[in-house]
């Protein structure tokens, strides 16, 4: 049973923290960028799928009464505008930290600089805006637990684990498989060659930041199952992806993937342990990962693929 | 159609260079439609700068590129790398210099990556059969990594990257550059074996042997000018 | 009378007139070679008068800037003496890490982990075990000292981003080991009452706040002076090497390495004895100095004012603390008002606030450079913007005259004229013709060709160009052999005349 519990709680941190970390990881390996500003998408995508969900809660209750249809309606409703905020975040990312400074001096560290202070005028604006306190999403997988094989499941982590799934098989996917994709990963391996096939720098890194924001919004609306949205919720997925993104190797997607399942279960297997407590897991984290980056000075990525340097 | 008559490229008083380094001096130099030019010249006397001014990727330029009769050229002193994509697209295909390819796609994809228009996108997989048939050895290796290949066929690659489209004008650089003689031998057997309807070419090179009888002119470059080509008063 | 506009930087130069020939005298600092001031002693070819020139005139502004803040300070208010002390504190503190990014090039996000680290082990040591409070500076240094040792270790090992987070994690794990302490939990992981240099009962008083302001002026005074010591001296020396080219660094057997690592070591040191002083301003120490707010806040402050450099730490500081202690009304604006002058400056300049007149100048000579390539080829006449850089001005005249002369010439040279020196290389010439080769004749060795028989052959030439030095032989021009003298003077005419169109 403790294990159980214990499991699925690994898997539904892993998720949420792997669609952070393969956002963080794809825009550094694509463009070059460190996005400091991830947990203001997650954070910013959050309110805008309360206010969305908010307004449309009334009438969609209205029209269809309560039922699994209304459910599944919001769940729909919430899930697009968390996804379609966290895509238009992202391209206003890509407005004030790409455009500008994308081929001058410094970019790297000008970026990041750019997104963290972004990072940090939107945690104000929303607590400015909103104050601190803590907001409520729709259920969109419904309340109840869910037992079979002796595993017992509450249906939002069920839910977030299938979701999560289903996005990131969908978008590696469409990396591999697209032409867009082709030019995303053209551009990853050598931007000159790239330019000179026709590949514009600038019109393939505005999908990227926006599918990468898109994801953050969708980690958002996932997380926001199990605990709530609040202006300084995009901190803590923002350190974890970021920590899971170093630890997998900066711009490797299967690292990242990786690195999120031992996070995930990590922090899971530390909550549970008594004497530990939930007070211990970020301690644990960081001990873990301090451990493997002395060991390998630059994560797990070059254990499972080429990572850009 | 081309406005200019039948030059694909006409550059007048092209003047290029790299910060306060200036490589290029006021060139003049024009291609008509159809011809083969090899531009030979020593290493550092400006060829490869000369190709990555026409697709604006040297620091700073100046002066006129006509492309096909459209301005691809102009004053520039920022942002190199820019207008590339959009001049490839107005039908320039250019190999630069040495393996600038992508080490982590396969050949196909690689080759995919050349066909940028929406035609060509289209029928990539015929396109693809072409450049095998101009390239023999590469279609057993069509699903291998590229960073895994030697460096023949690599350059081969390359060079197959820019015939994925139905360009205007192709720039290939130092075709036989760090290649054994009867590798570089083939590579720039097949350049040739290429029809010539429409299309020109220029192969930069040093090794003019490589070049001479098949090219239809030769044009010297030193110090950043064009020699050979003009000249106010012939000395013999 | 006419207006004359002064140009070029002079007039904002700060020049001395001594009498006569009166040598240079410089008073050296005591103990050191070093000098206060940076004079440079020239004469001017103008005035033909001896002059004294600041070739550094930055001592003056942090002269002006600091003397004007310690001199303002007992004037302030009780509010804004708190703000200039909270402001002196962590100007020290970023200086010190700007000593961490900047010289040694260690990204280090620690800072303010081994400031709280330093602070807590002083605090403890006081509180707990009645250590005095002048030994809190020496406790805090030691740990300060212990953890940079620490620290260190995977420095060198790791790459920037790598080490950040790394550092990142490490203040996380200061924060929840002090919460988690079984001693401290009834306070929340604070130690208060800590013994101070403020006396007991000048606690909050006028008096107090004065020497609170005073010590943590002299711990930014420190702080800069420890800068200037290991940034501008032989670890900064060698760590500038290493910046520029590591291989290189390595293979001329400079141990940046070990050089990094003394500097994270001093600084580390810097940061502990800071942290002391931390606890006895406030009196009391909170696991927030951990906080990832606060570290965030104080990355603000190096990004605006530039990263690297001690003026950029010092005026980023100002900026940041003056909108975030000075504006309390304006609530979480402030921090919105912070980040945006982060935006605003990364995305404009390149290297913060005080990189703008480098980037400025950059730009502008950047701009000249590119302007004159594209020029000077015009004819060798020199551009009014490359006036300035030649000492001799007779020169850009004498270069002018030749370039109008050759353009002269150039319109002279017709098919008709090298047809007529073709017939006739010697004797009488058309006017035009004569000035073509009278300009030839005048020309420099270097330019000038000559013609050289072959050796036991009768009437076979060939041609030679002179080097131009003393001792170079000339070199062959080419294999041509001219069988006829007139042959041969034509052809170096045409040499002339193909270098003339040319130039």
């Amino acid at each position: 049973m403790d294990i159980s519990v214990t499991l699925i709680n690994g898997l539904n941190l892993a998720a949420i923290y792997g669609l952070m970390a393969i956002g963080i990881s794809l825009l550094w390996s694509s463009v070059g960028m460190i996005n400091m500003a991830h947990g203001a998408t997650f954070a910013a995508s959050g309110y805008a799928a309360w206010l969305v969900a908010d307004a449309t809660k009334a009438l969609v209750l209205a029209a269809f009464g309560k039922g699994l249809l209304t459910t599944s309606l919001m769940a729909g409703i919430t899930l697009t505008a968390g996804a379609g905020f966290g895509a238009l975040f992202g391209a206003l990312i890509y407005l004030l930290a790409f455009l500008p400074i994308h081929d001058k001096p410094n970019f790297p560290v000008r970026s990041l600089i750019v997104t963290l202070a972004i990072n940090l005028a939107t945690v104000q604006g929303l607590l400015w805006y909103f104050g601190p306190k803590q907001k409520n999403l729709p259920k969109i997988f419904g309340t109840g637990k869910l037992e079979f094989l002796g595993l017992s499941a509450r249906y939002d982590q069920i839910g977030a684990i299938l979701a999560t799934a289903v996005i990131l098989g969908l978008t590696l996917f469409w990396l591999k498989t697209s032409r867009k994709g082709l030019e995303i990963r053209a551009m990853m391996q050598n931007p000159e060659g790239a330019v000179l096939s026709g590949i514009s720098v600038r019109w393939t890194a505005l999908p990227v930041t926006m599918l990468t924001g898109a994801l953050a919004g969708l980690a958002a609306i996932l997380l926001s199952q199990t605990i709530f949205v609040s202006p300084t919720s995009g901190t803590m997925p923002l350190i974890k992806g970021l920590t899971i993104a170093l630890l997998g190797g900066l711009g490797s997607v299967p690292g990242a993937v990786a690195g999120a399942i031992i996070i995930g279960f990590l922090e899971a297997i530390v909550g549970a342990i008594p004497f530990l407590g939930q007070r211990y897991v970020l301690f644990a984290t960081f001990l873990f990962i301090i451990i493997v980056l002395i060991i390998r000075p630059r994560g797990l990525g070059g254990l499972l693929d080429e990572a850009r340097k | 159609m081309a406005r200019s008559g039948a030059d694909v490229l006409k550059i007048t008083g092209l003047t290029a260079g790299y910060g306060p380094l200036r490589v290029l001096h006021e060139i003049d130099f024009k291609v008509a439609e159809g011809e083969r030019v090899g531009l030979v010249g020593l290493n550092g006397h400006g060829k490869t700068t000369l190709f990555r001014a026409i697709s604006s990727l040297v620091g700073w330029q100046s002066g006129s590129i006509l492309l096909n009769g459209a301005e691809v050229g102009g004053a520039r002193s920022s942002g190199p790398g820019r207008r590339t994509p959009a001049i490839v697209r107005a039908g320039l295909a250019m190999t630069p210099q040495g393996d600038a390819i992508f080490p982590g796609l396969t050949v196909a994809q690689h080759l995919d990556c050349g066909a940028y228009t929406p035609k060509a996108w289209k029928d990539r997989k015929a396109r693809r059969d072409m450049v095998f048939d101009i390239f023999p050895p590469l279609r057993k290796l069509e699903h291998a990594l590229v960073g895994r290949l030697s460096g023949g066929e690599r350059r081969m690659v390359s060079v197959g990257r820019a015939l994925m489209v139905e360009a205007r004008l192709y720039l290939i650089d130092e075709p036989s550059l760090g290649l054994a003689p009867k590798i570089s031998a083939s590579v720039i057997e097949a350049l040739f074996a290429l029809p010539q309807d429409g299309r020109a070419l220029v192969i930069a090179e040093q090794n003019v042997a490589l070049l001479s009888g098949r090219v239809d002119r030769m044009v010297g470059m030193h110090a950043g000018r064009i020699r050979g080509d003009v000249g106010h008063v012939s000395l013999h | 009378m006419t207006k004359f506009y002064e140009i070029g930087q002079r007039p904002s130069e700060i020049i001395l007139h001594p009498d006569g020939d009166a040598p240079l005298h410089r008073r050296r600092l005591p103990f050191t070679r070093r000098h206060l001031l940076k004079w440079r002693s020239r004469t001017n070819p103008k005035s033909l008068q001896q002059e004294r020139m600041l070739a550094d005139k930055r001592p003056l502004w942090w002269a002006l800037g600091l003397g004007a803040l310690a001199i303002t300070a007992p004037f302030l208010t009780n509010a804004s003496l708190t703000i200039a002390a909270i402001f002196c504190m962590f100007a020290a503190i970023n200086v010190l890490w700007t000593l961490v990014i900047g010289t040694a090039g260690i990204f280090s996000l620690a800072t303010l982990a081994i400031v709280g680290i330093g602070a807590y082990a002083s605090a403890g040591l006081n509180v707990y075990l009645g250590l005095p409070w002048p030994l809190m500076f020496v406790a805090g240094g030691v740990a300060g000292l212990i953890v940079g040792g620490f620290l260190a270790l995977p420095s060198t090992r790791l790459d920037g981003l790598y080490y950040a987070l790394l550092t990142m994690g490490f203040a996380e794990i200061c924060r929840v080991f002090v919460q988690q302490l079984k001693a401290l939990t009834a306070a929340n992981g604070a130690i208060n009452n800590v013994g101070s240099f403020i006396p007991e009962d000048w606690q909050l008083q006028r008096p107090g706040l004065l020497l609170g302001f005073a010590g943590a002026f002299v711990i930014l005074l420190l702080a800069l002076l420890i800068f200037r010591i290991v940034n501008s001296e032989r670890l900064g020396m060698l760590l500038q090497t290493a910046r520029e080219d590591e291989a290189f660094a390595e293979a001329t057997g400079i141990d940046y390495r070990r050089a990094r690592l003394m500097v994270f070591l001093i600084s580390s040191t810097g940061l502990g004895v800071i942290g002391a002083f931390y606890a006895q301003f406030y009196g009391s120490i909170s696991p927030s100095i951990f906080s990832l707010d606060q570290l965030m806040l104080l990355f603000a402050m190096i990004v605006i004012g530039g990263l690297g450099r001690s003026e950029g730490a010092v005026i980023g500081t100002a900026i940041v603390v003056l909108i975030d202690k000075g504006l309390l009304g304006l609530g979480p604006l402030r921090i919105l008002l912070v980040a945006a002058i982060m935006l605003a400056v990364t995305l404009f300049a390149h290297n913060g606030l005080v990189g703008i007149r480098e980037q400025f100048r950059g730009w502008r000579n950047r701009k000249k450079s590119e302007a004159r390539a594209r020029r000077t080829e015009k004819g060798g006449e020199v551009m009014p913007e490359e006036a300035i850089e030649f000492a001799d001005k007779q020169e850009i005249y004498y270069r002018r005259f030749q370039k109008r002369l050759r353009d002269r010439l150039k319109a002279l040279i017709t098919p008709e004229l090298i047809e007529e020196h073709r017939l006739r290389p010697l004797g009488q010439h058309s006017d035009a013709l004569n000035r073509v080769l009278n300009h030839f004749r005048r020309g420099e060795v270097a330019d000038k060709y000559a013609i050289m028989r072959q050796p036991d052959q009768f009437h076979a030439y060939k041609i030679v160009a002179f080097s131009g030095v003393r001792g170079a032989p000339p070199r062959l021009v080419d294999d041509k052999i001219y069988d006829d003298i007139n042959q041969a003077y034509h052809a170096v005419f045409l040499l002339r005349v193909n270098d003339l169109m040319e130039s």
